[in-house]
């Protein structure tokens, strides 16, 4: 593999080969479809708004789009109910518009992958109401049933704030069915070869239209089996397994990006195996690492991070996390103890509306307070930790979100453009937008856009361009070793990040007070760190400590290039 | 003109931090015991580092001159009057001494320049290596633990900030603790930590070897390797940051509601401490103490107050209450169990790694008999130790602050609700808290105040109000 820094991905022309782990350096972008851009007026985003927006995801950095789901739906569950695999929800568009996105990213070096739900579908998907309706019909085994619904007890219930059981009466079919989620999500039932061989089709179809791949939703709950808690079985490993042979076999070169929030030393069941560099998931997103990265910088210590650093197990050679801040759901909590749970709520969701699930529906600027300094440190972090980056649509100019809209579409709301009406997100009257803008005097949009942070070279937007430019700079952050250092202050992080020669020093201070520290960095002796963003060399390092001082949730990134002649940074 | 060596080590030693005689003179400083620690023997290279090097912009100078390098150790005796110890020493000799080693001289002797080669790491790699090897070199046996395995390539670096001896970090992997004042016998350190370790006990660092020789007929342990740990930072820091974290909050905030809360942690320590004191007390033997030996004990609790009061007459008007938990004290009838203990703990003694609380030093008070620093004592001398510690955390901040008096209650605040949170977790853990305890532990830490109070009053004046503290409090 090349390690020289490149366009992630490369071009898309045939003449030039391909990386085929160009996610292994990108940096992904979260877009709702529905809330990034509405191009005929309806109130509600579209592909085509998208589209003409692909310019200013490219001016930004990104590399890869992420697409929330875009199937037809009931919409009970924000798309996450599939009522047709193979249709575009038409309030979004249709599958020529698709096709066109796909075609517009490609040519601007960009990649697009989409969520798929495997798990379950719709009530209103045929495939449900054919297996209610004709018991003994092709689909009446398409779905879990059960004559008394006693079945599986020991798998918990997740959205615990609405349901009260994994089984719900069906009184069509006379039977119980099974939901690992909303009771209008029957779970398919994948010991039926004929269900599996479907979503492969599915797959299939998707990829032959150009996608580059799919993040996988809610995928350890696939299989059932009775005196298990239902999650991470075998047998859903060795589907997984099936569809990556599929993917390797006829889409070289795409991606197949794991959502189990489950515990590290879970999760990377879902690369697969070792010795083969992992054939199973490419990538999976690693949940427990956001909790705690909110958590050691509230308590001005590195523990939380380095613990569970210290707990992620290696990976195979070929695959990647995907790590993040926030995204469109709650800031999950599952994954942390009673205790750390208590301390996030108290600390970053007093109010109760702040809260959805087990987790805090907000989004990064308002859940920092709007500090500049810490949204600026996380934003560093997220760039420098092991895993590809995924930003989510908004927080790249410090969008606040609305606790008084339900579930958790208070973190859903329009993009914010411009200062205009409807924030340059749509044309139609306000009273129609499917979701009210910001409107509140510090995150409203005629203060807080795109457009004017655009303008402002000091603004976050610029910021996070830049940080993502210095990323891009330098493969070690997607590729490299990662190394905690030898620090003296409990309230500085840091860590090296190697490969081969490319070495870059990172320094985080998590405490909202200047401090010092010293690192023990004989192992670096004679080199010369090159501050990052500036390109300033710093003194050479000797035998004794290296002294750094840092302002208030200030950071370091220094490259440590072979030899004490500064390298050319700038 | 030249001195003889011994002229020189009597002028030198009195500046070292380790040096425990400060303030008298010395009356004779002899040497010992003198064994040579051959750099290189005739077939072998015993340190790599040395002929491997290529730090340097002229390796051929340095090994040309690395040939006349000597390395010696050496245990020197110090009388002052009739007052004599023993310190250890690692001098080199170079027939010139590099810039960077001018800050260690000692002076010129017949055998070159003499300086204190603990801070030279060219050649300290030999002990790690002979450690590594089993080696004997003249009295000195350098010993590692069966079953561990040892890099020697790492390059060693002197701990800053120690007092009474000296600490080589080899890379980031092991520390190597050269006791300086050499007391005759197995240190208590080397004894507890291999213990628990056989024990598999996760809150220690794993040991992996030692230097000792024979000092009056006694083996004696002259340096101790155990594993670095890279990563982690004391208790007194982390808890410090807490403490800043509260005074920096706005008006109104609680120490339970500061987002830089410490009580999560303090529970955990409470936990590994009820852990490390099962552990030793598995791994040596218990015992009871009977009634007339506790009121012998509580006598001495009872001299203690009386000379801080001598010492700070304004303690007496605290003194009633203190006397009242010594009566309680004295009045129990059950025997109290009695085990090896650490003896001098503290937060500066608890690192925290990124997945446990590890305790270090457990040598119990540097310079003092080693039957008391082995002697059986109650577990609850170390919780009294740390809860006295949380109060010295949560207080010394204020002695100059500013808004001292304004923050006076969020200290109370924040002791009270991490102490609380480690005696919690110390009893999660196993430990035993109720019944007579509790009043042996109020006891233990009054006394432990008393003498707090008595050592600020001579020593840190702007610090008295720390100790003096405890006693308002057990008022209220």
């Amino acid at each position: 593999m090349s390690l020289t820094p490149q366009p992630v991905p490369n071009t898309f022309t045939h003449e030039k080969p391909r990386d085929p782990y160009w996610y292994k350096r990108a940096v992904f972008y979260e877009v709702l479809i529905r809330g990034f851009a509405d191009s005929n007026g309806d109130g509600t985003g579209d592909i085509r708004g998208l589209i003409n927006k692909l310019d200013y995801l490219q001016w930004l950095g990104v590399d890869c789009l992420w697409l929330l789901p875009l199937y037809e739906s009931p919409l009970k569950d924000g798309g996450y109910d599939i009522s047709d695999f193979m249709k575009i929800l038409p309030d979004f568009g249709d599958l020529g518009d698709f096709i066109k996105l796909v075609d517009e990213a490609h040519k601007r070096g960009m990649r697009v992958i989409a969520d798929l739900v495997m798990n379950h579908t719709s009530d209103q998907h045929p495939w449900f109401q054919a297996s209610r309706h004709d018991p003994t019909g092709p689909f009446g085994d398409f779905y879990v049933w059960s004559q008394d619904g006693e079945q599986y007890k020991d798998a918990r219930i997740i959205f615990i704030d609405t349901e009260t059981s994994n089984w719900t009466y069906d009184p069509v079919r006379g039977e119980y069915y099974w939901h690992r989620f909303f009771h209008h999500q029957p779970d398919l039932n994948y010991e039926n070869p004929a269900v599996q061989e479907a979503m492969l089709e599915v797959l299939r179809f998707w990829l032959d239209l150009g996608i580059d791949g799919f993040r996988m939703d809610a995928i350890p709950y696939l299989f059932e089996q009775e005196g298990t808690n239902c999650e991470n079985l075998p047998q859903t490993h060795a589907y997984l397994k099936s569809v990556r042979k599929e993917v390797d076999r006829l889409y070289p070169d795409r991606v197949l990006l794991a959502e189990a929030n489950q515990w590290p030393a879970d999760v990377v069941e879902y690369f697969g195996d070792t010795v083969s560099g992992g054939d199973e998931c490419h990538m999976a997103f690693h949940f427990p690492l956001m909790p705690r990265i909110f958590m050691a910088v509230r308590r001005e210590t590195r523990y939380p991070i380095s613990e569970i650093m210290a707990q992620t197990p290696k990976i195979p050679e070929n695959c990647q996390w995907g790590i993040f801040l926030r995204n469109h759901d709650e800031l999950t909590l599952e994954m942390v103890t009673d205790e750390e749970r208590d301390y996030m709520y108290t600390e970053y969701a007093k109010d109760p509306r702040m809260r959805a699930n087990v987790g805090i529906r907000r989004r990064l600027a308002p859940l920092l307070e709007n500090d500049r300094n810490q949204i600026e440190l996380f934003t560093a972090l997220l760039m420098s930790l092991p895993g590809s980056p995924v930003l989510y649509y908004g927080d790249e100019i410090g969008m606040g979100d609305n606790i008084w809209l339900g579930d958790r579409d208070g973190v859903r709301t329009p993009m914010q453009w411009t200062p205009d009406r409807n924030a340059g997100f749509s044309d139609c009257d306000p009273g129609r937008l499917y979701l009210p803008v910001i409107m509140d005097p510090i995150y409203g949009y005629q203060a807080l856009n795109v457009e004017a942070q655009q303008k402002n070279p000091g603004s976050l937007l610029h910021f996070t361009k830049k940080m993502i430019e210095i990323r891009k700079r330098h493969p070690v952050f997607g590729l490299g070793e990662f190394t905690e250092l030898n620090s003296s202050n409990p309230s500085v992080l840091a860590f090296v990040r190697e490969l081969g020669d490319d070495r870059v020093l990172c320094v985080n201070n998590l405490s909202r007070f200047p401090q010092p520290v010293e690192l023990d960095l004989r192992r670096f002796e004679d080199v010369t760190p090159v501050e990052c963003t500036g390109g300033v060399p710093f003194p050479p390092i000797g035998e004794l400590p290296y002294l750094l001082t840092l302002p208030g949730h200030g950071f370091y990134w220094f490259t440590l290039p072979p030899t004490s002649a500064a390298a050319e940074e700038t | 003109m030249t001195h003889t060596l011994e002229e020189l080590l009597a002028g030198w030693i009195t500046h070292q931090r380790w040096f425990a005689g400060k303030g008298r003179a010395i009356t004779e400083l002899a040497v010992e015991v003198t064994t040579p620690l051959a750099l290189r023997g005739p077939a072998e290279s015993l340190h790599s580092d040395v002929a491997g090097s290529s730090r340097t912009t002229d390796a051929s100078a340095r090994t040309h001159a690395e040939e006349q390098i000597l390395l010696r150790h050496l245990i020197i005796t110090v009388r002052q009057d009739s007052h004599t110890d023993r310190y250890q020493l690692l001098l080199g000799f170079r027939p010139r001494l590099p810039q960077r080693l001018q800050h260690v001289a000692i002076g010129e002797t017949p055998d070159g320049f003499a300086y204190d080669a603990v801070h030279d790491a060219d050649v300290t790699g030999v002990l790690l290596s002979s450690i590594a090897k089993d080696a004997d070199l003249g009295g000195l046996r350098f010993r590692h633990m069966p079953g561990t395995q040892i890099d020697t390539s790492p390059r060693s670096l002197v701990l800053g900030g120690e007092q009474s001896n000296t600490s080589l970090v080899f890379g980031d992997a092991y520390i190597c603790k050269l006791f300086r004042k050499i007391i005759p016998g197995v240190n208590p350190e080397l004894e507890v930590v291999s213990a628990l370790a056989e024990r598999g006990s996760p809150n220690i660092a794993r040991p992996y070897g030692w230097i000792e020789a024979d000092v009056d007929g006694q083996n004696t342990t002259l340096a101790f390797t155990q594993e670095f740990l890279p990563t982690a930072s004391d208790g007194w820091a982390l808890a410090l940051t807490s403490v800043r974290d509260l005074y920096g909050s706005l008006p109104g905030t609680t120490a339970a509601d500061a987002g830089g809360d410490f009580a999560a942690e303090s529970h955990r320590l409470g936990v590994a401490t009820a852990h490390l004191h099962k552990e030793l007390a598995a791994a040596f033997p218990t015992n009871t103490v009977e009634a007339p030996e506790v009121k012998r004990m509580v006598e001495g609790f009872r001299r203690r107050l009386e000379a801080a009061i001598g010492e700070v007459p304004p303690l007496a008007e605290h003194a009633g209450v203190a006397h009242e938990t010594f009566d309680r004290l004295a009045d129990i009838r059950r025997p109290i169990i009695v085990q090896r203990v650490h003896g001098d703990y503290h937060l500066g003694q608890v690192m925290r790694t990124p997945s446990e609380w590890v305790v270090l030093d457990f040598e119990g008070e540097p310079g003092q008999p080693l039957h008391e620093r082995r002697a059986l004592d109650s577990p609850l001398r170390d919780v009294a130790g740390m809860l006295r510690s949380f109060d010295y955390a949560a207080r010394h901040l204020l002695s100059d602050h500013p808004d001292a008096e304004a923050l006076e209650q969020r200290a109370a605040q924040w002791a009270q609700r991490n102490r609380a949170a480690f005696i919690a977790g110390y009893s999660a853990g196993g430990g035993r808290i109720h019944g007579d305890d509790a009043v042996l532990l109020r006891a233990l830490e009054l006394s432990k105040a008393a003498y707090e109070v008595e050592y600020e009053s001579r020593n840190r004046p702007t610090w008295l109000p720390i100790p003096l503290s405890a006693f308002r409090n057990a008022v209220s």
